[in-house]
């Protein structure tokens, strides 16, 4: 018998299942995905390049403007890497500050998703619901920081901002409504029968898939993979407390690594946040949150700072990874970004071959993607997009080493 | 003759007109109920007419890989089916305008031009996009179709076995509500019926769950993704005056009755209160079938919605249809 | 089993007060800036915006006369927002490009540097009077 013909769908650059700039290009049998190619690099924002034109206090708020929903995470793992080579120690309570905001960053990007993803399948009652929750733990942060969005509550050295004692009442509160909220809404997501119906054994990613992509945070957790930085190389505060993955075992009988593993992931992580906000609280130790509140002191140790040093931080997405060099200057040498989506993104030609048309917006949206974040590189020839295969960015990289040697 | 001509033109220009503002207004109240129920304002009623004036007066862009011909005439073809549906439905107690040239099997005819009409337009636009969507269409209007027409039938069957004259007629079934010539298995027959009739009812409007063939995050619209200006507007009104026509086919089966049989009320206050009954019965319809159905579920793969129409609703279709045989064989009720 | 949860929860929500802040107004008005005009006569009202919490980080506002001209705003700002005027030894932001993190008010060391809590600042004119402090 003859392969019946295939025919092509580009998805994107811009499409109402994106909530960012990707192309995807399908090869579709009838309504089944044949074969799937992706080209990101559409939203490329030359972050590391101002980043290289400013000293670290100024990139600190750079970082909160590299994804719009983690708005600490990647300030997180920067700070992380300036402190360790300049060598500064962050006071204790300020560790406390950071890992309590990081939380309640999670509450809100995972409620955000959850909202996405039911938009994503039709659901849009739950998206507002979702949505409506999420409310809760941005007006938190409002209030702690200042701002819903981008916070700018981490420096390097420390946090601007500590939590005074009438500020606890609104934290506790917040958490209340959280635990108040969670009976419902997992019975709203995944006790649904049209949600088990969509998600269910679509976009499967098995264990062994999953560890070989090198996939990370809920998208890896989702498939089995038991692997969270809070838990394997604690930073801020986590180290103090009890932190352990969250797999999708917690709710279903078997891991299955398909998309209702990843709402059951991220759903009950918002849960496990609340209770490791509780648990921050409850042992919050007094004393400075800024290791320098002298801003000229901080520039020039960061001017003296001489070394690299990475800075590695679980976002709500999964790991967060910054690379910095500093060599006796005002800025960086070097500033290396990899957003968690960058591990994740090649899960995508895995769990969508195979799958229907339907599919393609909940099975994209089901490993968070956040695209700004991770578009580190865009090829542009002759007002021309391109693609650089092994062999060009080979090439290139001899080059550079003639170069460099002549 | 001429007498009924002039008739016939006058009643055809009122229930078009009446099929719009309707059909708009009906949109409009479902735009604010779903919205309510999450948790939003929602838009004003009159939304609906803003967004077709805003249509109306802008660009028809037609692809430039469409068939033009088949692009252009599938809205006009949409619109004018669905205006033609509503010249056979009576309007609380107002007999329809062509009662007497066609029955509910034109009905059930007319009910799939419209969606014949998209799948033309999608097929003639010249983009994935709306090939997908109108592959969808096509395979959702072979899976609603079935159940629609057990209903219809069984309905039909009934007053017949009741011994009442013209069966298929909608005015007879206006007239003679169902309920009223069955016995026990018969009421739980039109139950399940009314049932299956309910959950056509969104796959017949193309609403969610049943909107694969425009999903908006899959497809970007799917079907109507290449229309665009008055083109748009029309299908637009032709989903409106089609949401008219299908809750009132509901209300001629279901809830047929009217204020004027239990309230002695003569002439035009008759009237009146018998359209004021059969708007709240529209809406009530509305309101259940399709506001609280669409915010109610996640939208179905196209598979899914195979399998829940010839599986599920059918069954349930099938099990009305049976027990209505049985009401009828075992003489519960009225049986000629 | 199928169960669909959504069914109670949106019917028992039709009942309940919807939860959007009709901000600024019930409906969108014709015109925004026209209505917003009118908001300013005195002609129509506006729906008050969701407050702001204390400490939250607004439109800057800047004390010249305190200001000593130490730059140190100009070197921490990550936005390069401000412009040092070496007529007056005075400072001049911009707020348009501002991204209202603050961190100059942090290391102004005569604290002349304040986050207000205004915060619609959308203009037309990138360069118009409300938008340059100085």
């Amino acid at each position: 018998m003859a392969s019946k013909p295939t025919y092509n769908i580009p998805i994107g650059p811009i499409h109402p299942a994106l909530k960012e700039p990707i192309l995807f290009t399908f090869d579709i049998q009838g309504e089944v995905i044949k074969g799937v190619d992706f080209a990101p690099g559409k939203t490329h924002r030359g972050i590391e390049w101002m980043g290289m034109r400013r000293n670290p206090v100024q990139i600190a708020h750079l970082c909160d403007r590299i994804c719009g929903i983690c708005g600490v995470s990647h300030t997180l793992a920067f700070s992380r890497a300036i402190e360790q080579i300049a060598e500064i120690e962050v006071p204790e309570r300020a560790h406390y500050v950071r890992s309590i905001i990081a939380e309640f960053e999670r509450i809100q990007s995972h409620l955000l998703w959850a909202g996405v993803a039911a938009h994503e399948l039709g659901f849009d009652t739950l998206f507002h619901l979702a949505w409506r929750v999420r409310e809760e733990a941005m007006d938190v942060i409002e209030y702690l920081t200042g701002n819903r969005v981008n916070y700018g509550i981490v420096q390097v050295g420390g946090v601007r901002r500590d939590f005074t004692d009438d500020q606890f009442p609104r934290i506790y509160q917040a958490l209340e409504t959280y635990e108040g909220l969670v009976g419902k809404l997992v019975t709203l997501f995944l006790e649904d029968t049209t949600i088990k119906l969509r998600c269910m054994n679509c976009g499967v990613l098995s264990e062994r898939d999953a560890l070989e992509l090198c996939t990370v945070g809920p998208t890896a957790r989702a498939s089995g993979l038991a692997i969270d930085v809070r838990a394997d190389a604690p930073y801020a505060a986590y180290g103090d407390i009890d932190v352990k993955p969250i797999l999708p075992d917690v709710y279903a009988d078997a891991i299955k690594g398909d998309v209702y593993d990843r709402i059951v992931v991220r759903l009950f992580e918002v849960v496990d946040s609340v209770r490791i906000i509780r648990d921050l609280m409850d042992q919050m130790p007094t004393g400075p949150v800024l290791w320098e509140t002298k801003y000229a002191k901080i520039l020039a140790t960061c001017k003296k700072a001489e070394g690299e040093a990475i800075g590695r931080v679980e976002a709500p997405r999964g790991e967060c990874f910054h690379y910095v060099r500093m060599n006796r200057s005002e800025t960086p040498e070097a500033w290396k970004v990899k957003a968690s989506t960058y591990s994740n993104q090649m899960s995508w030609l895995k769990i969508l071959m195979g799958e229907q048309i339907a599919d393609i917006p909940i099975i994209v949206a089901s490993i968070d993607p956040c695209m700004s974040c991770t578009d580190r590189v865009s090829v542009i020839r002759d007002g021309r997009q391109g693609v650089m295969t092994g062999d060009d960015l080979h090439h290139l990289s001899v080059e550079k080493t003639r170069r460099m040697q002549e | 003759m001429i007498g009924m001509i002039t008739a016939a033109v006058v009643g055809c220009i009122g229930i078009t007109v009446y099929g719009l503002l309707f059909g708009l207004v009906l949109q409009g109240v479902d735009r604010k109920c779903a919205a309510r129920m999450q948790a939003r304002y929602g838009p004003p009623l009159h939304q609906p007419f803003i967004d077709i004036a805003k249509l109306l007066c802008k660009d028809n862009i037609i692809p430039k890989n469409a068939v033009t011909s088949v692009f252009n005439a599938a809205p006009v073809i949409a619109l004018a089916a669905s205006i033609t549906i509503l010249l056979y439905l009576p309007i609380g107690s107002i007999a329809p305008v062509l009662g007497g040239w066609g029955d509910i099997i034109l009905v059930l005819y007319l009910l799939t031009v419209p969606g014949l009409a998209m799948v033309a337009g999608g097929l003639a636009s010249g983009s994935p996009y709306a090939t997908v969507g109108s592959q969808r269409e096509m395979v959702t209007m072979i899976a609603y179709e079935l159940p629609l027409a057990i209903a219809i039938i069984a309905i039909a069957w009934r007053l017949n076995a009741a011994g009442v004259v013209d069966p298929f007629s909608l005015a007879t079934i206006a007239q003679t509500p169902v309920w009223s010539v069955v016995g026990i298995p018969g009421i739980i027959g039109m139950l399940l019926l009314m049932v299956a009739m309910a959950w056509v009812t969104p796959a017949e409007l193309s609403r969610v769950p049943c909107d694969t063939p425009e999903a908006e995050t899959e497809l970007c619209g799917g079907i109507l993704v290449e229309y665009s200006g008055k083109n748009l507007a029309l299908f637009t009104l032709s989903g409106a005056v089609k949401t008219v026509a299908m809750a009132t086919l509901a209300v001629v089966l279901f809830l047929p009755w009217n204020l004027t049989w239990f309230v002695p009320l003569t002439g035009a206050a008759g009237i009146i209160a018998d359209l004021v009954f059969f708007v709240v019965k529209v809406l009530l319809v509305v309101f259940f079938s399709v506001s609280l159905i669409r915010v109610g579920m996640a939208r179905f793969r196209i598979n899914h919605l195979v399998t829940f129409y010839w599986g599920y609703i059918t069954l349930i279709g099938f099990a009305g249809l049976l027990l209505l045989v049985l009401d009828a064989v075992l003489g519960m009720g009225v049986v000629a | 089993m199928s169960r669909l949860p959504m069914f109670p929860e949106a019917l028992r929500q039709f009942l309940k007060k919807p939860a959007t802040n009709l901000f600024p107004a019930r409906y969108l008005p014709k015109s925004i800036t026209g209505f917003l005009g009118k908001v300013a006569a005195g002609e129509a009202t506006i729906n008050p915006p969701v407050a702001v919490p204390k400490n939250f980080r607004g439109k800057i506002a800047y004390d010249r006369d305190a200001c000593i001209g130490c730059k140190l705003c100009i070197r921490v700002c990550p936005a390069h927002a401000i412009e040092f005027i070496p007529e007056t030894k005075t400072v001049r932001i911009f707020v348009t490009q501002c991204i209202f993190c603050s961190q100059c008010n942090d290391a102004c060391p005569v604290s002349c540097l304040h986050m207000s809590d205004e915060f619609m600042v959308a203009d037309a004119d990138r360069y118009s009077e409300n938008l340059i402090v100085e």
